[in-house]
């Protein structure tokens, strides 16, 4: 080898490791800032058995190595091994101790941003190690090291700017809504002088916080009418970036928008729309408050048990299943309101699995959606034993509760040319009301 | 040799447990001193009770049944082994009236427990070595293995010997001695201890083990704490 040579290869690895001390001690300090009680358990226990193994959908489609949650997990845990255990000084190679470099970023990025958080590992960990928490701390270096997906902390501040100056976009937002009216009548008339979506309406017994499209707005609203609430809806939108490229921050503010609004309003109970992150969020970040916190398919189950509405069965013709979005099911609960409902819409309905804990991850949670195009080829690729699930219950109508899952499952549907009906769980109620 | 043997059959005993002991405190201590987790990280649907289940979890390892049975079927004996061994260890200390329950000759299992947990041993090791485990172990994982092992044979050796095939140079009695002098600070090497056939057996077993509890609290050995908070965390 000549002296060039060696120069070279010392430079390249300097160039790939590089990372000045200020940087790296920056990201450690926010390494250090999610080290909770949980946490130091989920990295201090893993045995590396393996068992979850065929958790992740991503290893089960791809069937690679790095993609198993364990793996996923080690990646963080060789840092933390490294930093913030004794070992890391006297013994690194025992556990394979891992330095902070330029190159550990894109391993973080690549464990990261491959994980949708759908926590199916957590399901079969002997220990029950939660690898969507241990991404959050990848998340969040990659913020720190300014290598996050740009879009994501965009649509976060974007987001926080609306709660900042919400008088900016009132006038638009109104004027906008007021055009969707027309088509909420349609679905279920309204009696002369109520408004079809009222806004802004203190002492509203419930807060209807959707996302930014009419698809989320119009069926709740003719669903909300024709049971009578007493609602109104709320300036924001649900969905929560913050969450989605793990700033706690972030996540914070843009939840604080819609709690300031909720206390100011004196709202007796917040409704979520079909959105997992946003649910999840919502009901397990905001702490004590003074309203309830529901997913929309709680409050329309909630309807149909004491008889504010009423379905007809004959609107849907064929075999349904529903897609269990795993923020608001295995993560947050909502399992048993979903299949209340659908007993009202069908008398055909076909489970996805005997058990709701193992449903697949629709393969489109943790942001992936949200970054859109750059994920579309992966999103497709890791998410075939989704396909295959959906397809072994021969159901022509896939419903949903959830805008992430309604995406990637709308996306996969056309990729995968499996020909079914993919629609919102609210949707569908909505059409099917009768008087 | 003889100070070789004094050295490990003394001080570093005394090293290990001490290391072992305030290791563990204090390293247990600082986990559980960081705050709670500020929202629930539990997986639904839940079940009642939760303290029941979680203790269900963390010492049957359903998921590991459902999933990996094989795995499983050497995990449970493998625990369940380390359980009887360690109670053989506290009745070489002296005679506890409530493990008679089943009357018995120290050790309990006649000599099967510790070739079970050897055999296990082998069986977690090996499956090391197939992808995917393979690509997912780091080194830790080996050490701590064959390090458990060499404990576990060279233990179990002294009691096969005496069992199966009539040694009779070193005794129970004679173990008992020994540690009930460690036990009070007197530390006393009886002659068949350190100067019978089977002694370098005895010593190799006291090392190893030495070194596994220096080692421990700094692994994932401490899963023997953790495994119960944090089932309690998923059960919710």
């Amino acid at each position: 080898m000549t002296g060039i040579e060696q120069i070279e290869i010392i430079f390249y690895y300097k160039e790939d490791s590089f990372m000045d001390n200020k940087t790296r001690d920056d990201l450690l300090k926010l390494f250090q800032s999610k080290l909770n009680e949980a946490m130091r358990f989920y990295l201090e226990t893993c045995t590396r058995c393996g068992v979850c193994t065929e958790a992740c959908h991503v290893y089960a489609s791809m069937g690679q190595v790095r993609y198993i949650a364990a793996y996923r997990s080690e990646i963080i845990r060789r840092l933390y091994k490294k930093y913030f255990k004794g070992r890391g000084k006297f013994w690194p190679s025992v556990g394979e101790a891992k330095e902070l470099s330029e190159m550990a970023l894109d391993e973080l990025f690549d464990a990261a941003y491959s994980c949708t958080g759908c926590r199916r590992c957590m399901v079969y960990c002997p220990f029950g190690i939660d690898t969507q928490q241990l991404m959050s701390i990848a998340k969040l270096l990659l913020i720190g090291a300014n290598t996050e997906p740009e879009i994501l902390t965009l649509l976060a501040d974007t987001s926080i700017e609306k709660g900042k100056s919400m008088e900016l976009f009132k006038e638009g937002f109104l004027e906008g809504i007021k055009r969707l009216e027309a088509e909420v009548v349609e679905k279920w008339q309204t009696e002369a002088g109520t408004t079809a979506i009222p806004v802004d309406v203190e002492g509203a017994d419930l807060l209807y916080v959707a996302l930014a499209g009419a698809h989320s707005i119009i069926p709740a609203a003719a669903v909300f009418n024709a049971a009578g609430e007493n609602w109104t809806l709320s300036f924001f939108e649900a969905v929560n970036f913050g969450a989605f490229v793990g700033d706690p921050t972030k996540t914070k503010l843009i939840l604080d928008r819609i709690v300031n609004e909720a206390k100011r309003l004196k709202i007796k109970e917040v409704c979520i729309c079909e959105c997992g992150t946003a649910y999840r969020v919502m009901k397990q970040l905001a702490g004590e408050q003074p309203f309830k916190v529901s997913a929309i398919t709680e409050v329309h189950a909630r309807y149909l048990k004491e008889g504010r509405i009423k379905l007809d069965k004959s609107k849907l013709n064929g075999a349904v299943t529903y897609h269990d979005p795993c923020q608001i099911a295995r993560n947050a609960g909502v399992i048993d309101e979903p299949r209340y409902i659908l007993q009202h819409l069908t008398d055909n309905f076909r489970e996805l699995t005997d058990d709701p804990r193992y449903n697949w991850c629709c393969g489109g949670g943790g942001g992936l959606v949200a970054m859109g195009e750059d994920t579309l080829d992966f999103r497709m690729k890791s998410s075939k034993v989704k396909v295959d699930q959906i397809k072994a219950t021969g159901a022509n109508i896939l419903a949903t509760a959830c805008e992430n899952c309604h995406t990637q499952l709308s996306n996969l549907n056309d990729h995968y040319a499996m020909g079914v009906n993919v629609q919102f769980l609210s949707s569908l109620v909505a059409d099917a009301l009768v008087r | 040799m003889e100070t070789l043997y004094y050295v490990i059959l003394v001080p570093m005993v005394y090293v290990a447990f001490a290391v072992f002991f305030i290791g563990t405190a204090i390293r247990l201590f600082k986990i559980f001193w960081e705050p709670k987790h500020p929202s629930t990280l539990q997986i639904f649907p839940e079940k009642k009770p939760k303290w029941l289940l979680a203790l269900y979890d963390t010492f049957l390892f359903p998921t590991v049944r459902k999933h990996k049975p094989v795995l499983w079927v050497f995990l449970i004996l493998f625990h369940f082994g380390i359980l009887l061994l360690i109670i053989g260890h506290l009745e070489l200390f002296g005679e506890f009236e409530i493990f008679q329950v089943i009357p018995h000759e120290v050790f309990l299992g006649r000599g099967f427990v510790g070739l079970i947990v050897s055999i296990s041993l082998l069986y977690f090791l090996f499956r090391r070595f197939v992808s995917p485990v393979r690509e997912l172990s780091v080194p830790e994982d080996y050490y701590l293995l064959v390090l458990l092992f060499l404990i576990v044979i060279f233990g179990s050796q002294m009691d096969w010997a005496r069992r199966w095939y009539d040694y009779g140079e070193l005794d129970v009695e004679h173990y008992r001695t020994y540690l009930s002098s460690l036990l009070h600070f007197k530390p006393e090497l009886p002659y068949e201890i350190t100067d019978t056939g089977h002694s370098f057996m005895f010593v190799l077993h006291v090392f190893f083990a030495n070194l596994f509890l220096m080692f421990f609290p700094f692994s994932h050995s401490m899963h023997s704490f953790l495994s119960l908070p944090m089932n309690k965390l998923r059960r919710g």
